[in-house]
């Protein structure tokens, strides 16, 4: 009996395994999208059993995420940590003067994209032609919310404001829900928030999306609202603004961890990505699918890396 | 009455002896958590969550809901036994609580405080079940200044009203802004005042501010009388229960201006805390004999308690209606929803009216059966001022360090704990209150950005606080409450009667 | 709750003389609070000014509160400063007795020492030390329900913490011998 077992269990002992209950740190706030993202693995990997030890979500959200990343640097060698990425990654380091580089930490898998979404408040603008007319029309500057200072919501509305020549005031808050009830309470005239932080208030009828930033439209048909659905969203583009720009959400150990332990991990969360969970959340947030890891990846994440970081440097972020 | 029948409906759903059942335990680990120092509600319902993917989002929800009811009722027995308050909103109960357990009337505050929980949490649960489609409606109505006003209004009460030297005051509020803004500052990006510490990045975390000037210090101020605790425990009976309960009537103007102010602040998301300080300095302000509060005067338990628990409980209102989580733990239920597959919405109430039902049943359910557990447990929890202080003292120790090392994973927290420990100790002896820095550090942060944000949206217009009839109103209710202590004298002069001042402060009271 | 069911019956060890000579008088202490407050203020102000405190279009600079708060602060340490000094002359209340001194000690060092053990050798370590001496050294309590009640109460944080609840304190090599 116990040797059958022994047997039974012989080959998933053969790679490294974690000992100790699996860490997964979130660079934001409670209910932000990483946030919800780490709960849907959370649930992912413990319904389908895919992994011995339990999951623990730990949000380290201060400082604007920056936390996180200092927990994971100094986390060095220590495999039961994952952190959920996303583009602060970048950003960060250039706009506060961080000391963090991603290449310290040990890549694992890019899990999915972002799309962002020029929203407005349903009673406002229907398309972006008249949006932007109101914006220059209006006598005050009308009012951009987005989550945080310096970061890609912010990064894009300067983009807006070079390709519409439009001027805005941004409103930082502290998070894409703060910015979705912002808008819907008249307090702001737009957002540029990704589909799930709006997605509740826009089915509601409250907010309206006017353009994606993307070469093309959100892939997913199913109708979201009564009469639409993601796809039927043009890009911006269509619209005669051509600002473009998707966000990684991709999962990192900390530095100097043994292959076997990145190994571990590539397998797991390529689990995930079969999951139904994983694919329900996909849809339902109008996420795009997407698995890189090893030399793609690394690959990904320095062009990604390239790019918001010339970003930065024309919105003139990036401090001296 | 149509919410009538929906609710009907909701208690039908809940009846079922799983659901019960999931509730008891609910509670029970409820209690455990949040007497736990370090775990209390957010954690300990973070820490249970994963203990509901298996279950129907009904069952999951009423189980999370009863475990956040039994954390609320639990936070409120350290910070009377202990004057270690697990939340944020359990300080202002520390205030007379604690002065009460010293007494020998742990029993007796206890039983306030629990009492007090249960009358807030149902006066907030018969506002959501009544006016849910209207209190999302207004909620949408805070923008940044509304915001900056309801800070502003919790600051204004607070000014001018400790017996402690002015000055004083004003140092012990203008540190805890100082320290509330370390870290980075969320309107700009930038980093302030962390002189390139990594372990400063994070700011100074609330909580373990709370846990050293308030746990710690205790110990070295009783460790310098003597070896005990200076209470012991009162014999728990029903007779106290029902002596505390008969005394209630005396109190529903208090009840009822808590309880108030709770669901207002608590739906306004972001309100609990200012809630329990704003219902406490209320009560002060309109007694008979401010002097008497912070000495272990009854009214200053039911006053915090009522109006925590109420906005605790109206603050799950918004997050179901709009996604705005009022609370850490509502922000952790939040998370738990979108598990369940649920997404909370306007349409949530239209979507899904089983789950939404039957939460809010089983918040009436929850909080009776919750009441009647913690009373019956009380005399296990009092008992523990029995034990002696030489053996309780360095649990306190041990249990506050685990409880500021939990917060954020950091030895460093452990370090500060013991630093704001020894400020504590000193701060205390020589006058200086601690209550308004601990206001301040939580509030401070908030209170900044929100006017921030004013001033980007009107382009650095001071008009905005008065650019309509609802933030209009609260500044200037603010403003009066800033110089009560002057109209309040104006007005004792004309009616040409003089409050008797007590002399006995700490300290000599330096000129005004 | 375990462990207030020992039964640990002790008596009063004697309170502190009132007898027992002024270690420090209160506005000693209020002198120097003030003055390391002063200094506190003037270091956050340089910090803020440097980090920009004007008022540009968009409203304060992120310097802007913290800087005008440290001005408060200062002033309001200066005042009692002033104050302090003022009523020197006069008979002052003792801040601190000799013998009160000594007890606060008692409690103080054994806490920065179970921070400092903590740091190396972990929590729980740590903890069952801080317990055990203190019940034993400081309580004059009975050596074995000192160890007892320790090791009962760590071991309860244990498993409460670590194993139900998967909140991890910090360990050090006690526990990693055990695979922890």
């Amino acid at each position: 009996m116990t040797l059958a077992a022994a047997l039974w269990v012989a080959p998933a002992v053969a790679g490294w395994e974690p000992t100790k209950p699996v860490e997964i740190v979130v660079a934001a706030g409670a209910g932000g999208a990483s946030d919800q993202m780490a709960r849907m693995m959370q649930a992912a990997i413990q319904k389908n059993n895919l992994m011995k030890q339990p999951v623990v979500v730990s949000l380290k959200g201060g400082a604007s995420g920056a936390e996180a990343l200092m927990y994971m640097k100094s986390s060095e060698g220590d495999p039961n940590k994952v952190l959920i990425a996303y583009s602060l990654i970048y950003m960060l380091p250039l706009s506060a003067k961080i000391p963090f580089n991603w290449r310290e930490l040990t890549p694992v898998s890019v899990i999915a994209l972002d799309q962002f979404v020029l929203w407005d408040n349903s009673a406002g603008p229907k398309t972006v032609k008249e949006f932007v007319e109101a914006a220059k029309a209006a006598s005050s500057p009308f009012k951009m919310g987005g989550t945080g200072s310096k970061r890609e919501d912010h990064v894009l509305t300067v983009f807006l404001e070079q390709k519409t020549g439009v001027k805005f005031s941004y409103l930082p808050y502290k998070s894409g829900g703060e910015a979705a009830t912002q808008l819907v309470g008249n307090h702001t005239e737009s957002n540029v928030n990704n589909p799930s932080e709006n997605l509740e208030v826009w089915r509601a009828g409250q907010v309206r999306p006017l353009c994606v930033f993307d070469k093309e439209r959100i892939s997913y048909t199913a109708k979201v609202t009564d009469t639409q659905s993601w796809a039927d969203i043009p890009t911006c583009k269509e619209e005669g603004v051509d600002v473009q720009y998707l966000m990684l959400r991709a999962m990192f150990l900390p530095g100097k961890v043994t292959p076997e332990q990145q190994a571990f991990y590539v397998e797991l969360f390529h689990k995930v990505t079969q999951t139904a969970e994983y694919k329900d959340y996909m849809e339902k947030q109008a996420l795009k699918p997407i698995f890189l890891t090893g030399k793609d990846m690394v690959q990904f994440l320095e062009e990604d890396d390239a790019q918001n970081k010339s970003l930065m440097m024309e919105a003139g972020f990036v401090a001296k | 009455m149509e919410a009538f029948g929906l609710l009907l409906h909701g208690f039908a759903v809940l009846l079922t002896w799983k659901t019960l059942v999931l509730m008891m335990v609910g509670l029970v680990l409820g209690i455990f958590v949040g007497v736990l120092p370090g775990l209390g509600g957010p954690n300990g319902v973070a820490i249970l969550l994963p203990l509901t993917f298996t279950m129907d989002p009904t069952s999951a929800i009423v189980m999370l809901s009863c475990i956040y009811w039994g954390a609320l009722f639990g936070g409120a027995i350290t910070s009377i036994l202990f004057n270690i308050p697990g939340e944020a909103w359990s300080v202002a109960t520390t205030f007379d609580g604690y002065p009460m357990a010293q007494q020998g009337r742990a029993a007796e505050a206890l039983t306030a405080a629990f009492t007090s929980s249960f009358i807030g949490s149902l006066v907030a649960v018969l506002l959501i079940t009544f006016l849910a489609p209207m209190i999302s409606s207004f909620a949408l109505k805070f923008g940044p200044p509304e915001f900056f006003a309801v800070y502003l209004l919790t600051f204004c009460s607070f000014v001018g009203l400790g017996r402690e030297a002015r000055h004083k005051t004003v140092i012990s509020m203008s540190l805890g802004l100082l320290l509330a803004g370390v870290g980075m500052d969320t309107v700009s990006g930038q980093l302030r005042m962390t002189f390139g510490s990594a372990e400063l990045l994070r700011g100074i975390n609330f909580l373990v501010a709370v846990i050293g000037l308030f746990g710690i210090s205790e110990i070295l101020l009783t460790m310098e009388e003597r070896l005990a605790l200076r209470g012991h425990a009162a014999s728990i009976s029903l007779r106290v229960v029902l002596g505390v309960w008969k005394d209630l009537p005396k109190y529903w103007m208090t009840l009822l201006r808590s309880s108030f102010i709770g669901c207002w602040l608590g739906i306004t998301p972001g309100g609990a805390i200012a809630a329990s300080f704003m219902g406490y300095n209320l009560a002060k302000r309109f007694a008979k004999d401010p002097e008497s509060f912070g000495k272990g005067r009854i009214e200053g338990v039911f006053a915090p308690e009522t109006a925590a628990h109420a906005s605790g409980t109206s603050a799950l209102l918004p997050m179901l209606a709009l996604g705005i989580p009022g609370s850490g733990t509502a922000a952790i239920l939040l998370g738990g929803l979108m598990v369940w597959g649920l997404n909370p919405g306007p349409l949530l109430f239209v979507e899904h009216k089983d789950f939404v039902w039957g939460l809010i049943a089983s918040m009436y359910l929850g909080n009776v059966v919750g009441l009647v557990l913690v009373l019956t447990t009380v005399p296990i929890f009092a008992s523990i001022l029995r034990v002696p202080f030489a053996a309780v003292a360095p649990m306190i120790v041990v249990s506050c360090a685990i409880g500021a090392y939990a917060i954020q994973n950091a030895m460093f927290d452990i370090w500060l704990m013991l630093g704001f420990g020894l400020v504590g100790y000193v701060f205390k002896k020589i006058g200086i209150p601690l209550a308004p820095f601990t206001l301040a550090l939580v509030l401070g942060n908030r209170a900044e950005d929100a006017f921030r944000l004013s001033m980007i949206g009107s382009g650095g217009d001071l008009k905005v606080f008065w650019s309509n009839g609802l933030v209009g109103s609260i500044t200037t209710l603010a403003i009066v409450l800033l110089f009560w202590p002057v109209i309040d004298g104006l007005l004792a002069r004309v009616g040409r009667t003089r409050r008797t001042r007590t002399a006995d402060a700490p300290t000599p009271p330096s000129r005004p | 709750m375990s462990q207030t069911d020992l039964e640990i019956v002790v008596d009063d060890p004697t309170a502190p003389e009132d007898n027992s000579p002024s270690l420090a008088s209160t506005h000693a202490v209020e002198i120097i609070v003030c003055l390391l407050l002063l200094a506190l203020a003037a270091t956050l102000g340089y910090d803020n000014w440097r980090t920009g405190a004007s008022w540009d279009s968009t409203g304060p600079e992120p310097g802007y509160f913290p800087f005008y708060l440290s001005l408060v602060l200062g002033g309001g340490s200066l005042y009692g400063l002033i104050a302090a000094l003022a009523a020197r002359r006069k008979a002052s209340e003792t801040f601190v007795t000799r013998a009160q001194a000594r007890r606060v000690m008692a409690v103080f060092v054994p806490t920065l020492l179970f921070c400092l053990v903590t740091q190396f050798l972990g929590l729980y370590v740590a903890s069952f030390l801080l317990i055990a001496g203190f019940m034993r050294l400081v309580g004059k309590i009975a050596l074995w329900k000192s160890l007892l009640t320790a090791f009962l109460f760590t071991a309860v944080m244990f498993v409460t913490f670590d194993m139900a609840f998967d909140v991890i304190m910090p360990k050090g090599p006690l526990e990693a011998a055990f695979g922890y």
